[in-house]
């Protein structure tokens, strides 16, 4: 640094300042903004409502909202049915995410080289993904009540109880239905990234004697790696937030909690039941141990390079 | 300094929100309670009452130029109090809600939501007379009236005429009075296979489902009480467990499915009998010939006696309003014996009046199906008004769904748990 | 020698078709049935269909009105996304500038963050801080810039060649027009999986329109079909048809946008011609 000219300091100090790029800083500001107005003040208003004895009051009314330390935290942690959602979601993401990755990629490289019926093929996969849950869940119920179609089918070997009220295979139905409602949009993302695959290294292998399951492995997977960091990593986001699903689909966690999920806890007891500071200390957790998880897989997935 | 960037505009967000919390308040009470002028009120979206509000709204715009109401829908269900909440939080909730349920109300009034009616000449006076006694569960723990009691849906047992001759039963004088009977008859439904379940209740976990299955019986078992009455639980006693013992059976034999049903099982016909209120008459009208019951008792109380769950829903005045004076003066007309006769008229539901039938003898005359409903009426009870009421409900609801509906533990365990954390839920902490 | 795989994989592919579309089938048959029917054969009626359940949902809401409100809620939404989105996603991912990891860090964490944490805080904000009640701006802020579309507009920039970047700049190329002509045309694809990505959400959002507007004439299609689906069907004369139905006319209009726009994005992925 101390052999450079005067001039090259100057714009190197610059740099050191401002970054090498400063424009970049003005094209996400306005992102920059908008994150800081719409989500980190009401985030930090969790977080602060956490450590205090809260709840939400009119504007008017005089209310006091000690610091009580850890104690929603406390009283998070030892919550039994705050443990059981946490399980729940274990089940789910153990079901949710290697199904999600493996199907996408696969059915992403199944379609990719298809000819015929392409577009009605990959209508069929993405549209559960546009449509909207309230709208689903209905015939879900239909299909997997006890009278339904699918025990109609399967006759003798339906499970008693049925599927959404078995706590065995609670969470596992809904771990499936969001892998089907969800799976269109991650066979877009791989779609995409196959795009930006070079072909020559597919002809490098073929010259090579390689069988199409051997390029599957050893050309493509590689190939959209960070692709399936970024599924990975947004199927487990999605898992963790899962709320919609056990509200509706199970009525509200059942049977007995089986398929409660923290999110579902959270909008419970802050929403419903007026402890806000309690469900932002969940959040809380949840979202340190998502964050957590997330770093985890991003380590394993993308930073062998 | 570009560094501070991020810092800055959060600090500046900051800034911004906690000026406007600062400032908001509803200004001086005494003076929004004399201050008359527009007001906003939300009704509930149920198609009837929708009908009826919009009329009454129609009549007094008609006769009060100057202090006109403008109305606005909110749905019936399941998020209704989320909504209410959030309005009272932000300060934009409206005057008047006409469709507040009285279990959330101890949180509205917990957030300064709400408006005593009591603060109002002749307030209190005016509730006493129009409600009679029952007028006394709505009383908050304070003494003060938080809401008006505006109109009930008691609940009862309706029953399948046509699945009931099917499966042998007497489809006019059917035996429903005990618990036995109650049994007797359900097995029989189900094993002549006249339909799929005897009974119906929503297995789900939401906290309100013990209203339409514990509930109503424990009222007429216990002769009128709350589930929670002096901060202690009511229902780890030998009537709470008889109760839920009853419902056990049903569950255990197979007679009440555990499963949500997606629709209404009664108008289905998969089940032969219901716990509804009269607007049931409406719904069911012509598609299914029924009859109704009183909910049954372990010894078969005479049906006079028995009580049940009110469902009802009430009126309340929430601190945001500025016109106080008017919604008040609102509140009295929507409430009036006529207002009240062409609510009964168009929804079937019980204005909350302590003569009920003696007020309105040519509806009852006309539309027979809802003398019982009336009479019903009289002797209802409603969930207790004390601090964390929905959080009672909940433990409870996952007490009993973990112990009758599913079986995972004895019920006596079960209640056992779930009475010491109301216990000290109702007690306030 | 390459027929029989290709064989097997068409087959499969067909039967995963038929069994992610057969939801939407039975949807569609069950909103035009009188009378719900459980059975197998309920499946494969032959007759008994009417519109009954359509004429009942017409009668209690306003559809077209709905659809413009969450044409504009929608529109809003991916103007901002699309706009403010990519330019940030694009800083984030080529270029070096003071902040750059703070504002990655954000992006990860907002993602995180469950919704229903914010949900009360920021419905105060918008409404008592800004005054947005009953307005589209309230509406569309929480979800103005779509955060999930920041973070793939970056993973795809990330996946264009260094080379292509070190050449533009060699050729004296400015960073804004490296990306207005260069990386945007190849992202494309990436560009209408965000957009798409992007449609989803404030299409099928129900609670956050719902809280913001209390006035009818304001709300989305969404909030008009779910109030309808959970207060009003069970009075119709098939609660379940008319709940099915309900769905339907939700699903509908996004389904038929996208596969106008599945159209668009396939022939934009061939005729981009991406090479590497």
């Amino acid at each position: 640094m101390t052999t450079a000219a005067p001039a090259a300091t100057k714009r190197n100090r610059a740099a050191g300042l401002l970054g090498r790029h400063p424009v970049g800083m003005i094209l996400a500001a306005p992102y920059a903004v908008y994150l800081a107005v719409i989500f980190a003040y009401p985030f930090g208003f969790s977080v602060w409502m956490s450590f205090h004895d809260y709840f939400f009051a009119a504007p008017g009314a005089v209310v006091d909202h000690p610091f009580v330390g850890l104690d929603n935290y406390k009283a998070a942690l030892t919550d039994p049915a705050v443990g059981q959602a946490f399980k729940n979601i274990v089940i789910f993401l153990v079901i949710n995410v290697p199904l999600t990755t493996g199907l996408a990629l696969v059915l992403a490289v199944a379609l990719n080289r298809v000819v015929h019926a392409r577009t009605f093929l990959r209508v069929s996969f993405y549209v559960p993904y546009v449509t909207a849950s309230v709208a689903v869940v209905g015939v879900w119920l239909f299909l997997f009540n006890s009278g339904g179609l699918v025990n109609s089918l399967l006759g003798p070997l339906a499970p008693d109880p049925s599927w959404l009220v078995n706590e065995g295979w609670a969470m596992p139905v809904i771990a499936f239905f969001v892998t089907w409602k969800q799976l269109g949009f991650f066979i877009l993302l791989y779609l995409a990234a196959l795009q930006n695959v070079p072909n020559a290294l597919y002809e490098q292998a073929s010259v090579d004697g390689a069988n199409g399951w051997q390029k599957f492995w050893s050309v493509t997977v590689p190939a959209v790696r960070s692709s399936t960091a970024l599924v990975v990593i947004l199927a487990l986001i999605t898992g963790a937030n899962l709320f919609t699903e056990p509200y509706l689909l199970t009525g509200g966690g059942g049977p007995n909690g089986a398929s409660a999920s923290p999110v579902l806890i959270m909008y419970q007891r802050g929403i419903q039941q007026g402890e806000p500071d309690f469900a932002a200390a969940l959040g809380v957790i949840l979202v340190l141990g998502t964050l957590v998880v997330a770093y985890i897989n991003r380590r394993f997935i993308e930073g062998r390079d | 300094m570009k560094r501070t960037l991020p810092a800055a505009l959060l600090a500046l967000s900051l800034a911004v929100v906690a000026g406007c919390d600062g400032s908001g308040g509803g200004g001086d009470a005494d003076q929004a309670n004399a201050a008359t002028g527009p007001i906003t009120i939300w009704l509930s979206n149920n198609q009837e009452e929708l009908a009826w509000g919009k009329a009454m709204v129609e009549s007094w715009n008609g006769q009060h130029a100057d202090q006109k109401i403008t109305a606005q829908e909110i749905p019936a269900g399941k998020s209704s109090e989320e909504v209410i909440g959030a309005a009272i939080t932000a300060g934009n909730a409206p005057c008047l809600i006409w469709n507040t349920a009285p279990a959330a109300i101890p949180q509205f009034q917990k957030q300064g939501g709400l408006v005593a009616l009591d603060s109002f000449d002749g307030g209190a006076q005016y509730i006493a007379d129009r409600t009679g006694d029952t007028a006394e569960q709505y009383k908050s723990p304070d003494g003060k009236f938080y809401q008006l009691p505006w109109k009930s849906n008691p609940v009862r047992i309706i029953y399948n005429k046509d699945i009931f001759a099917k499966a042998g039963l007497d489809p006019e004088k059917p035996a429903l009075a005990t618990y036995d009977e109650f049994l007797t008859a359900a097995r029989k439904i189900k094993s002549s296979g006249a339909a799929q379940a005897a009974i119906y209740p929503a297995p789900s976990s939401e906290f309100f489902q013990s209203w339409f299955d514990f509930y109503p019986l424990f009222a007429a078992e216990t002769d009128g009480n709350q589930l929670v009455k002096d901060n202690k639980a009511q229902f780890n006693t030998p009537q709470g467990q008889a109760v839920a013992g009853f419902w056990k059976t049903l569950y255990d034999e197979g007679l009440a499915p555990k499963e949500m049903y997606n629709g209404d099982s009664f108008a289905d016909k998969k089940a032969a009998m219901a716990i509804v209120g009269p607007w049931a008459i409406k719904v069911y009208g012509d598609k299914v010939k029924w009859g109704t019951v009183p909910v049954p008792t372990s010894t078969g109380k005479p049906a006079d006696q028995i009580k049940t769950f009110s469902d009802a829903k009430n009126v309340a005045m929430y601190s945001a309003c500025q016109n106080r004076a008017t919604a008040w003066e609102v509140i009295k007309f929507a409430t009036s014996q006529e207002q009240d006769g062409k609510l009964l008229d168009a929804t079937g539901q019980m204005p909350l009046r302590k003569d009920l039938q003696t007020a309105y003898p040519d509806y009852f005359s006309k539309n027979a199906a809802y003398t019982p409903f009336a009479e019903q009426a009289a002797r209802t009870v409603e969930v207790p008004n004390v601090p964390n009421s929905v959080a009672i409900w909940q433990a409870f609801r996952d007490a009993y769904s973990e112990s009758v509906i599913f079986g995972k533990t004895p019920v006596a365990d079960a209640f056992t748990g779930a009475a010491e954390k109301v216990d000290q839920l109702a007690s306030g902490s | 020698m390459r027929r029989w795989p290709n064989v097997v994989r068409y087959f499969l592919l067909f039967l995963g078709a038929l069994i992610f579309l057969f939801p939407f089938y039975y949807m569609l048959i069950g909103s035009l049935q009188s009378s719900p029917d459980t059975s197998v054969k309920g499946a494969f009626p032959t007759s008994g269909l009417t519109l009954d359940n359509y004429k009942d949902i017409n009668e209690r809401v306003d559809l077209l009105g709905s659809l413009v409100n969450s044409g504009i809620f929608t529109g809003g939404v991916l103007l901002g996304t699309v706009v403010f989105g990519t330019v940030a996603g694009y800083a984030l991912a080529r270029l070096q500038w003071r902040g750059r990891g703070v504002l990655f860090a954000l992006v990860l964490l907002v993602q995180v963050i469950p919704f229903q944490l914010l949900l009360i805080p920021l419905y105060v904000l918008i409404v008592r801080g800004y005054g947005l009640a009953d307005n589209y701006l309230g509406m569309i802020l929480p979800f103005a810039i779509n955060t999930t579309a920041v973070f793939v507009f970056r993973q795809f920039f990330l996946q264009l060649p260094d080379d292509l970047f070190a050449a533009a700049r060699l050729d004296g190329a400015g960073e804004v027009r490296i990306l207005w002509s260069v990386a945007l045309p190849l992202v494309r694809p990436a560009l209408l999986t965000a957009v798409l990505l992007t449609f989803i959400g404030p299409w099928n959002e129900f609670l956050w329109p719902f809280l913001v507007t209390k006035d009818a004439d304001l709300q989305p299609l969404a909030v008009s079909l779910a109030n309808y689906i959970s207060n009003v069907s069970a009075r119709a004369a098939n609660p379940f048809g008319a709940i099915l139905a309900g769905a339907c006319v939700l699903a509908a209009p996004a389904v038929a946008l996208f596969i106008a726009f599945q159209r668009q994005f396939i022939s934009s992925d061939i005729g981009s011609g991406v090479k590497g």
